[in-house]
């Protein structure tokens, strides 16, 4: 394929290449930005998937409703104190009132708080792995002996939804790349067999003079390659544009599962890859609609 | 003596319309010349585009260079048409091309490296009289210096069989004269040399010359076989 794409000069002649004047770069460089977007959503969205997953599937909170304080506050103590013979958990963490004063207060008003609500004591409860029912169910066990108001929230519940929806755009994201890599060849089928018409005397005389089809071909795919990388590094480039930008602005929402707008390691690896592998596409589309139409002659 | 081409009872339809050549049976034999003639619409440059392989015929057999040219995969046509030089009767030049890159096109096209192909191509260009017009597009060319282009573009591989359509038309009887001396030249290497002409008067330029006469789509001759002209020929210079 690289060799085919580096003609001699005297070759690259007998097509000439009118590069940017046709409008082959810049669909290419369309479809590039959208599949970049769509790849980099895809990849942010991996990456806080599996942070999500990994850091907040393995919490469980301990709500313990108890309306007196000091009792309140004894199984707190009791629970944070018996959780430390637990050989599943990693950490245990009592969450502060004054912490769960300040989560509340933007809804309850702190002034309601102080007065008349019972506030449930928090206990933050990290597994080394992701717990499974069992493991649950042990530590279910182990409180309920020393609260019986006490009532286990596994992140993992309300996690589950959401790791779907994750998955669902993800899905959404890799058939919309998918869709986008379609319209690329069709665009680039297009293309060709218009400059193929444009070029159709050169061709048949080269066939008459003893040229073969994979030779019209190759004139053909390196024009495609140019524009299609010239596209894509504008796709590219535009695509990154926006991703820092958004990334910026999500940063400025403050703590949430998106706030972390990132790209993990490998994934700039794929976007890398991406406008090469569009760029061999477009090539192996380019060959295959040449040495197609030209099978039709003798 | 082995053939370079043998037709067999050949026919050419186009379409659904009537044949536009009826029952060839001839045989090409290498190192010959051949004037094909006839009156416009006889067939000539259907026979041409058998011979030049641009067509397959609709019935009877055709075997060039011993090969059945009829049933032939088309992958392998390159490497037949390698074999064949054609001058088209409209030059069929690429326009975008200079002079120089369209004689070469054939040895590019071959696979002859740069520093092999420049010599004969410089040759070929101070002998049809175009080495300052090497850098020309067709388009900046008169019609005769077109034909020219055209001519070595076809001999430019040695091939071993010229095919040429009426290629004298556009050049004055002293160019005329030039080419067929090149055509001679090729032919006493050993290239089969077939020239469509309406014009008479060239087939005394060659001597030993045979003629083919298409008449409505037939060969004149019921026999198949080729006549010699009718006198002796000698080539003047």
């Amino acid at each position: 394929m690289l060799l085919d794409f580096a003609l001699p000069d005297h070759e690259r002649k007998l097509i000439p290449e009118g590069r940017i004047s046709g409008p082959m770069p810049w669909v290419i460089a369309i479809m590039m930005f959208l599949t970049m977007l769509s790849a980099i959503a895809g990849l942010v969205l991996v990456n806080a998937a599996r942070q999500g997953s990994d850091d907040l599937s393995s919490r469980v909170t301990v709500q313990i409703i108890e309306p007196d304080p000091t009792a309140r506050a004894g199984q707190r103590a009791a629970i944070n104190k018996a959780l430390k013979s637990n050989q599943d958990i990693k950490t245990i963490r009592a969450v502060p009132d004054a912490e769960i004063r300040d989560l509340l207060e933007p809804w309850l008003g702190g002034d309601i708080i102080d007065a008349d609500i019972a506030i449930p004591a928090l206990v933050d409860v990290t597994f080394k792995n992701r717990p499974g029912k069992e493991q649950l169910e042990k530590l279910r066990s182990q409180i309920r002996t020393l609260s019986s108001s006490a009532r286990i929230d596994s992140q993992a519940v309300w996690m589950g939804p959401y790791l779907q929806l994750m998955r669902a755009l993800l899905w959404l994201a890799g058939g919309v790349i998918f869709l986008l890599l379609l319209a690329t060849c069709a665009a680039v089928i297009l293309a060709v067999r218009s400059a193929l018409n444009t070029h159709r005397e050169t061709i048949n005389i080269m066939h008459m003079l003893g040229g073969t089809d994979i030779q019209a071909a190759r004139l053909f795919q390196r024009r495609v390659a140019l524009d299609a990388m010239l596209g894509g590094v504008i796709g590219f480039a535009g695509a990154l544009a926006v991703f820092w930008i958004l990334a910026g602005r999500f940063a400025a929402i403050g703590p949430s599962l998106l706030s972390s707008a990132s790209i993990p390691w490998f994934g700039w690896i794929i976007l890398a890859l991406i406008p090469l592998a569009v760029t061999g596409l477009a090539m192996l589309m380019a060959r295959w609609t040449v040495v197609s139409a030209l099978r039709k002659m003798l | 003596m082995q053939s370079v081409v043998e037709f067999d009872n050949v026919g050419l339809r186009y379409g659904t319309g009537a044949e536009t050549l009826t029952d060839l049976s001839f045989t090409l034999y290498p190192g010959s010349f051949y004037f094909l003639t006839g009156a416009s619409g006889a067939g000539k440059t259907s026979l041409l585009k058998l011979l030049y392989l641009a067509h397959r015929p609709s019935r009877g057999a055709i075997r060039m260079f011993g090969k059945d040219a009829v049933t032939m995969p088309r992958e392998r046509m390159p490497g037949f048409r390698r074999r064949i030089g054609v001058v088209f009767q409209d030059f069929r030049l690429v326009p975008h091309l200079s002079t120089f890159d369209n004689i070469a096109l054939p040895l590019r096209i071959a696979g002859i490296q740069e520093k092999d192909l420049k010599g004969p191509v410089t040759e070929m260009l101070a002998w049809i009289g175009l080495t300052e017009r090497a850098d020309a597009r067709p388009a900046t060319l008169s019609g005769g210096e077109q034909q020219r282009v055209a001519i070595a573009r076809a001999v430019i591989g040695r091939p071993e069989i010229l095919v040429a359509d009426e290629p004298t038309g556009n050049v004055d009887p002293d160019m005329a004269r030039r080419l067929l001396q090149l055509f001679a030249a090729l032919n006493k290497l050993g290239t089969t040399v077939v020239v469509a002409t309406h014009d008479i008067h060239l087939l005394n330029e060659i001597e030993g010359a045979q003629m083919m006469r298409l008449d409505k789509g037939r060969l004149s001759d019921p026999s198949g076989l080729l006549k010699n002209p009718p006198r002796p020929l000698v080539l003047k210079n």
